[in-house]
């Protein structure tokens, strides 16, 4: 499944940069997350709840920045498994900057889902996908228009 | 006597039955043994992936989990990969890639069900992806992605197989009048039988005695395989004993050996503990041997009169990961060459390409002999393609065709030798029992007010009963059937068979073979079969061999006691052996009726009064090697109409008139029609294993996969006609299977037929509401 958007924020790039390449930070905008475990600057684990429909379960994720050009572009990778399910994602997010405190955020996301989640939630799997991407995105664009953001 | 004697063509209750309705069959997971302990397999997500890493620390923490067992710890048993039927090997348990999705992964052992259970779920796998191919067709690529490593040819083609004469249907089809040709998919489905596989395996260290409780529908040829595999752990075939107990449907799906099964017993004999694993349901249908899934392009050359002349054929059949089909050893394809079915066509030539994908591994004989409802599926489509294009009522075009009942025994273009058949006399009573004239008429009326009806014929010809020993095996083999009866002194009798019962009804139709044979009332004549410590050997029950072979056995060794009787009657009779005769199930003196002795008479004296120099006792034993197979037939019809809106197939009735030949027991072979029946109407209309592109199954639970149940079956209608296989000691040919091989075609056809006027000439199998109502809605017909 392929997702992809836009989103304008009224914040300069280099802040919303900040917020987003930075695991605890944008973690707070991830769904029912239970960890966050940071091992490098590059690399973290994440432990969310997601599910489908009747199905849920705990996901334990593996994200890795495959590409950081900042304040432009970043890759993520993010790769992990509940009992009977994983899910494979791979994101793109470009920066572009309209004037200093303006700034447009294109994103798009290669989502594999494989297993139970996959086989009893297939036709319920792109709306919830659709769903929780919303979401994500509005959490981002809130904390970064917050008058009191700090980025975290 | 012939009410209470229960002998052949009555229709005796199923003594099986007392037990089945009250609840008290004895199942494999009724089994419960001291200090048994549980297995549960983890299983993979993916459909393809690379194993970077099993951790297995979290599941051996919970209290109550005994051992895990992965891929790695099988290497040093030689049990990681195990052989297959068809000459392949597979995986026990993965040690470095996955291969399809839900693929055993490591196994637990625990103290609970449900302990195991977490247990699975507490190991922790890490994968890295490789590519899927879910499709055959872009398996058999030459740039495709090499499935099979360990293979020598580094190619995801198995094997090419072929047979018929190339160059003769190619000139054919050059110089003929009209030709057809069509795609057709027969699409992966699965068997689905109430009861899903398990096993309790039982070693004791001390004696080295493995006792296995198995859904097999094969103990004997399980026995061998367990001591051929395992043989270097120590395990030898007189050690083994395996016990098929009472058995909830097979149909093919409980032949092969699954990757629980060498587990569970690898596990006890480790341990030595009692061991059970059985299947949950979406374990059983997204990892157990599937059926079908072949795609087929399939042509017809014929004369403008429409007789037909060549049959050409070309097949990919998708193996999944796996050859692990249960076909006899010859026939990669199983007996798919049937494909030429009820017409006496005069060249053919098929070919097939086995192929691997990301899917579970089988191809096995759902409710059919070796790909035979492949074959007569798309034979039957194919004739009304024909009909069609040469603007003809397809009943008269088969008619017109069908090899007559003098031409048998008939040898068909590739090679099989029918053994009797009377194709028109079976279709024209299906014709008039469902009024054909007056339905095309209706159908007629119908069109004109734009109402959507059709009637559908499917005129199949059937192989079952593998098989003569010149051609048939498995692992080598020999595809035999046994019977051994012991007649007790007061004229009670125990038979024992080879084959296994899965709900056919056996311990009431051989008991009512011996019956008819020996004089011995059904009620006291005991059927048992499945333990392989007390039956005689044989290979087990499917491709509705049990009748043509065993029950074959049955007679033979029937009559061997009977030969044997007739020694002591005339002993007792002061007569001479060839004055005495078997007339009306007892021995008479030739031309004095009143002087007779029973064979319970008989029976006694062989233990108390046997004439001297004779061996005391009276009981037989027969391997029977059948000469041929045997060729079930049938004609059936379907009527169905079409809802405009939603796109429902509604059957509206469904004659079915099949010849089996001699029939042992009408009851239980109208109850095999009606199952089988149901069980053709099920990949016609519902059922269907898909794939995603990521080679997740679509279709793994009972919510995705459409079993029909009592709201989508009709009222099934059945007839029969009685032609004698004239090679069978009874005369009979088998029926377990005919109605699945036979249906499909005919509701497809009635489906098409109600379109065709449209300009449709095939829609693949399931017929779903949603591609009917997409033609609909194409041809600007939909309401």
């Amino acid at each position: 499944m392929r997702f992809q958007g836009a989103l304008d924020i009224a914040a300069p790039r280099e802040r919303v940069w900040q917020f987003v390449t930075d695991p605890l930070a944008v973690s707070v905008c991830a769904p029912d997350v239970q960890s966050v475990d940071v091992i490098d600057p590059k690399q973290f684990k994440i432990v969310v709840r997601a599910g489908v429909g009747p199905i849920r379960a705990t996901f334990n994720l593996d994200v890795v920045f495959s590409e950081l050009t900042a304040p432009e572009r970043a890759s993520v990778r993010a790769r992990g498994q509940a009992p009977g399910s994983a899910v494979e994602m791979l994101s793109t997010m470009d920066l572009v900057e309209h004037g200093p405190e303006r700034t447009t955020l294109r994103w798009a996301s290669d989502v594999t889902v494989t297993g139970t989640i996959a086989q009893v939630g297939a036709r319920l799997m792109q709306g919830t996908a659709d769903k929780i991407t919303q979401q994500v995105f509005t959490c981002i664009k809130s904390k970064l228009e917050a008058p009191a953001a700090t980025g975290g | 006597m012939g009410a209470e004697l229960g002998g052949i063509g009555r229709s005796v209750k199923r003594k099986e039955d007392a037990r089945f309705i009250r609840g008290r069959g004895k199942y494999v997971d009724d089994v419960k043994l001291p200090g048994m302990v549980y297995l549960d397999i983890a299983r993979s997500p993916y459909a393809h992936a690379k194993i970077l890493k099993i951790d297995t620390s979290k599941a051996l923490a919970i209290p109550g989990v005994l051992a895990v067992i992965t891929g790695n710890d099988l290497v040093p048993l030689k049990l990681a990969w195990m052989p297959t039927l068809m000459g392949d090997q597979q995986m026990v348990l993965p040690t470095d890639t996955v291969m399809y999705q839900s693929q055993e992964v490591a196994a637990v052992v625990a103290t609970e069900r449900y302990i195991a259970a977490d247990g699975a779920a507490a190991i922790e796998v890490e994968y890295e992806p490789l590519p899927v191919i879910v499709d055959p067709k872009k398996a058999l690529l030459p740039d495709a992605f090499v499935l099979r490593p360990d293979r020598k040819e580094k190619s995801n083609r198995i094997w090419h197989w072929e047979t018929g004469d190339k160059a003769g249907t190619d000139e054919v089809f050059r110089k003929a009048d009209v030709t057809v040709k069509e795609d057709i998919y027969i699409p992966r489905i699965h068997v689905s039988s109430i009861e899903t596989c398990g096993i309790v395996a039982s070693f004791d260290k001390v004696e080295g005695q493995l006792t296995v409780w198995m859904t097999t529908q094969a103990p004997h040829a399980i026995r061998t395989v367990i001591a051929l595999v395992a043989g270097h752990l120590g395990l030898a075939e007189h050690k083994i004993r395996v016990i098929s107990p009472d058995i909830g449907g097979g149909f093919g799906g409980k032949v092969p050996v699954y990757p629980g099964y060498v587990l569970a017993i690898g596990a006890s004999v480790l341990t030595g503990l009692p061991v059970k694993w059985v299947e949950d349901r979406s374990e059983n249908i997204q990892a157990d041997s599937f059926a079908r899934d072949y795609h087929i392009t399939a042509e017809v050359a014929a004369k403008k009169d429409g007789t037909v002349e060549a049959l050409r054929v070309k097949t990919i059949a998708d193996h999944g990961a796996f050859d692990a089909a249960a076909n006899p050893s010859k026939f990669p394809a199983g007996l798919f060459h049937i494909i030429t079915g009820s017409y006496p066509f005069k060249k053919a030539f098929v070919e097939v390409d086995g192929a691997y994908t990301n899917k579970p591994p089988g191809g096995i004989a759902y409710r059919c002999s070796f790909r035979v409802t492949e074959a007569a599926f798309t034979i039957e489509r194919l004739m009304d393609v024909l009909a069609i294009k040469l603007k003809r009522d397809p009943a008269e075009l088969r008619l017109q065709n069908f090899i007559q009942p003098a031409a048998f025994p008939y040898r068909s273009a590739l090679g099989w030798e029918y053994d009797s058949g009377d194709y028109g006399k079976a279709l024209k009573l299906a014709m008039e029992k469902i009024d054909y004239a007056g339905l095309r008429k209706e159908q007629l009326e119908k069109r004109k007010r734009g109402e959507l009806m059709g009637i559908g014929i499917s005129s199949f010809t059937e192989i079952v009963g593998a098989g003569p020993s010149k051609h048939f095996d498995i692992l080598g083999i020999k595809m035999f059937d046994s019977c051994e009866i012991r007649v007790h002194p007061t004229g009670k009798a125990i038979v024992r068979l080879g084959v296994k019962s899965q709900g056919q009804g056996h311990e009431t139709t051989f008991g009512q073979i011996v019956a008819e044979e020996l004089g011995i009332p059904v009620a006291d004549i005991t059927v048992e079969e499945g333990d392989t410590d007390t039956a005689p050997y044989g290979l087990g029950t499917y491709a509705s061999r049990s009748t043509p072979v065993a029950g074959a056995a049955t007679a033979v060794a029937a009559r061997k006691i009977r030969e044997k009787g007739r020694l002591i009657a005339a002993h007792l009779l002061e007569a001479s052996p060839d004055d005495v005769e078997w007339k009306d199930h007892k021995y008479q003196v030739k031309g004095v009726p009143a002087k007779s002795k029973t064979m319970q008479e008989v029976a006694f004296a062989a233990y108390t009064n046997h004439p001297q120099g004779m061996e005391a006792g009276l009981e037989a034993v027969d391997y029977y090697d059948p000469p041929n197979l045997t060729y079930p037939f049938g004609s059936y019809i379907c009527v169905v109409d079409l809802d405009r809106g939603t796109g429902e197939v509604h059957v509206r009735r469904f004659v079915a008139v099949d010849d089996c030949g001699v029939v042992i027991n009408p009851m239980i072979v109208e109850g095999q029609v009606h199952g089988g029946l149901t069980m053709g109407l099920a990949p016609a209309l519902y059922e269907q294993i898909n794939y995603d592109d990521d080679g997740n199954i679509q279709g793994g639970n009972f919510m995705d996969y459409l079993l029909p149940t009592a709201m989508e079956v009709p009222s099934w209608e059945t007839a029969r006609t009685v032609t004698p296989s004239p090679h069978h000691p009874i005369g009979a040919k088998g029926i377990g299977e005919s109605a699945t091989v036979g249906a499909p075609a005919a509701i497809a056809n009635a489906v098409v037929d109600a379109l065709a006027h449209l300009g449709v000439t095939h829609i693949d199998i399931p017929i779903t509401p949603w591609k009917v109502q997409a033609i609909l809605k194409a041809k600007g017909v939909a309401e």
